[in-house]
């Protein structure tokens, strides 16, 4: 074993290695910059030369934040919770309906489908900036304006994702489709016992992307909502470290910047093995 | 019970000006093993296809076990169907794969259990029910997919092309399973090959293919000893059957085939055929199978108004018999000659052409003059 680890271990080998590692450690600083910072009291906070790890650990930061409110009224919980509800629906949404509509797009045969298909690629090159007028206008128009809905419908709208499924599923070859239905399986059979189980890379790829879009988002808060315990915890972050001057800022948004990181980092950790699998091979043979 | 009718069934594909099946129109027996030949893109799989509802018929007819099924879904077809590539599903153990056709007809637990393993016997693939398709080999895949159809007991056992993937000694091997399969369960089979060894020692009959059209249905034997056409006549048999161009003459009130070298008396039992052919002279094609030209010397004392001379090219020792290639004129022909043959390269040989055996084919239109017009 020892002598096959040797065997390999050639002098290049060994200096892409230092290099590598030496690269990753470097990257990994901002996270363990932030893990230390939310745990720093504030004199630590203000140190200079600052300093990476904390030397006296409290949770003081935290119990600001929870007792910080927002324009007086509305308080911080509200704000996670507005953010946590509308990831998980959107979530769930996106997956449902990328995966189905990869699947129709992918091997059905029906009318317009080229036409379609063109239209989602043509959709994939909107700027979002350029959609925001227009989307306001849709969401006034609808009544939709204050309401969980103006969070989550532009986001089902996902080209991204649904051509990711397509082009993942286009892999799965035609004749195990038919093999089943040949096996007496319905669609929704075919859909969930065959399609689902081959497409979990991607499916793992949809959620993360979708859920980063999701919990990072500030411009629905920002152009959609006005009632303050409607908007989002991306939202109130910014707004708080851009607006709230003094030292109390400083302190709650250390522990914040943790917040708003954990959960992708959870996610991440979650379905990273699965999404590295989507980018090597992306394929069922 | 599961006979196959198909009523002048034709496949146009989108944006396609040709159809890619013309006038399908054979019936297919209870229990028959039905082997479609063809070379490749001659519209084979797509009348399989058609046959297991996967593609919509454009025009005619097809009915199971005389249930019209034109518009009936693949699921409710009662046909299983073994693919190419055999489609396993990876997510599924070998278990898994061939008991989900059962469960999802809603077979019950126990029974779906019997079936398979009964199966996995008869294929000899116990030993893998727990492993996952990724890790068997080519062959063992095959037999996954074979077990697949075999468990659903389907009326009709639809096969494409199922063991092209596998390498020459395997293929020889499933081959006779098939066959022996088929003799144990005597349910109908429909076969697709490009392969015409496969062709010739599977089926019961063999529907012969070329650009959408049946060209000859027949047993192998009948498909063998008498071609309809020229193109029959060259795709089934290895080495392929000699063709020499010619005219058909007539001297004394006797039959000759002639061109510039040759001049051979065609056999009497051809004779009513020329004559109902009811044209005079006329240009021809004469297909002779290699095992049918002889250059031994007691064929040539035997037979002296059917020799040729010719010219050796190559010869192959294939073991149990030797090939001679051999050039007439332009023309070149197989010989199949005895393993130790003295004859070397570049010698000049006589060879007896044996007319009784010998085709004739209208120089036009292929077809063989042994086919009548009634058919
Ligand atoms: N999905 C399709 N769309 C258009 N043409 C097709 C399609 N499938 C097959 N064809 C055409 O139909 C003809 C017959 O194909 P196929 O039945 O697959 O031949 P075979 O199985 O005998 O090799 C070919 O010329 C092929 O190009
Ligand atoms: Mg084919």
């Amino acid at each position: 074993m020892i002598r096959k680890i040797r065997k390999q271990m050639t002098l290049s080998r060994v200096v892409l290695i230092v290099f590598l590692s030496c690269i990753a450690v470097f990257m990994l600083l901002p996270i363990i910059f932030l893990f230390n910072n939310a745990f720093k009291p504030l004199n630590e906070l203000f140190l200079f030369p600052p300093t990476i790890f904390v030397q006296h650990p409290t949770m003081r930061n935290f119990e600001q934040l929870l007792l910080h409110t927002a324009a007086g009224v509305v308080p911080f919980s509200r704000y996670l919770f507005n953010s946590l509800l509308i990831s998980g629906i959107t979530l769930v949404a996106v997956v449902l309906v990328s995966t189905m509509a990869g699947y129709v797009l992918s091997k059905h045969r029906f009318h317009f489908k080229r036409l379609i298909m063109a239209l989602i690629m043509i959709s994939l090159m909107f700027v979002p900036e350029t959609v925001m007028i227009p989307r306001y206008l849709m969401m006034s128009g609808l009544k939709l304006t204050d309401t969980y809905f103006a969070h989550i419908l532009p986001f089902i709208a996902a080209p991204v994702a649904v051509f990711l499924m397509k082009q993942f599923i286009d892999q799965i070859p035609d004749a195990l489709v038919e093999s089943a239905k040949l096996d007496g399986a319905t669609d929704m059979t075919v859909f969930t016992r065959i399609i689902i189980p081959l497409t979990a890379p991607a499916v793992a790829t949809v959620c993360i992307i979708t859920f980063q879009a999701v919990f990072l988002d500030t411009e629905t808060s920002m152009n959609y909502i006005t009632n303050e315990t409607m908007k989002t915890m991306a939202y109130y972050v910014t707004a708080f470290t851009s607006n709230v001057p003094g030292v109390a800022a400083v302190s709650i948004s250390a522990a914040v910047g943790l917040l708003m990181f954990v959960p992708n980092l959870i996610l991440f950790l979650l379905f990273q093995r699965k999404m590295i699998q989507t980018m090597l091979h992306s394929g069922v043979k | 019970m599961g006979s196959v009718e198909f009523n002048h069934v034709y496949k146009y594909y989108k944006g396609e000006s040709n159809p890619s099946v013309h006038d399908f129109h054979l019936t297919i027996e209870d229990g028959e093993f039905l082997v479609m030949v063809g070379p490749s893109g001659c519209g084979k799989s797509t009348t399989l296809r058609m046959l297991a509802g996967l593609e919509d018929v454009s025009k005619g007819d097809i009915y199971i076990d005389g249930k019209f099924m034109n518009y009936v879904s693949p699921k409710d077809r009662d046909i299983a169907m073994v693919f190419q590539n055999y489609a396993l599903y990876p997510n599924l153990t070998v278990y898994e794969n061939m008991a989900l056709g059962l469960q999802l007809h809603k077979v019950a637990k126990h029974d779906i259990e019997l079936r398979v393993n009964r199966a996995a016997r008869m294929l000899e693939i116990s030993a893998y029910l727990t492993k996952k398709p990724n890790q068997l080999s080519g062959g063992q895949k095959q037999r996954v997919a074979l077990g697949r159809a075999l468990v659903r007991e389907p009326k009709v056992f639809l096969m494409d092309e199922p063991l092209s993937n596998l390498d020459a000694k395997l293929r020889t091997q499933t081959r006779m399973e098939i066959s022996k399969l088929h003799k144990q369960l005597n349910t109908t089979m429909v076969y697709v090959t490009h392969d015409q060894t496969e062709a010739m020692t599977m089926g019961t009959r063999i529907v012969v293919m070329k650009d959408g059209n049946i060209e000859q249905v027949a047993p192998p034997q009948r498909l063998y000893d008498s071609p309809d056409n020229l193109f029959v006549a060259g795709f089934i048999g290895t080495p392929q059957m000699n063709f020499l161009q010619g005219t058909i003459a007539t001297h004394d009130g006797e039959y000759f085939f002639e061109n510039k070298r040759l001049k051979l008396k065609i056999h009497d039992s051809y004779i009513p055929h020329i004559k109902a052919a009811n044209r005079k002279i006329r240009e021809v094609i004469l297909g002779i199978r290699p095992e049918y030209v002889a250059c031994e010397g007691w064929a040539l004392e035997a037979y002296p108004e059917w020799q040729a001379s010719a010219i050796i090219d190559m010869i192959e020792p294939m073991g149990s018999n030797t090939f001679l290639f051999a050039t007439i004129g332009k023309d070149t022909v197989i010989s199949r000659a005895e393993p130790h043959t003295p004859i070397q390269i570049g010698e000049t040989v006589k060879l007896v052409i044996h007319m009784d055996k010998a085709h004739l084919f209208d120089c036009e239109s292929g077809v063989s003059l042994a086919v009548r017009g009634d058919r």
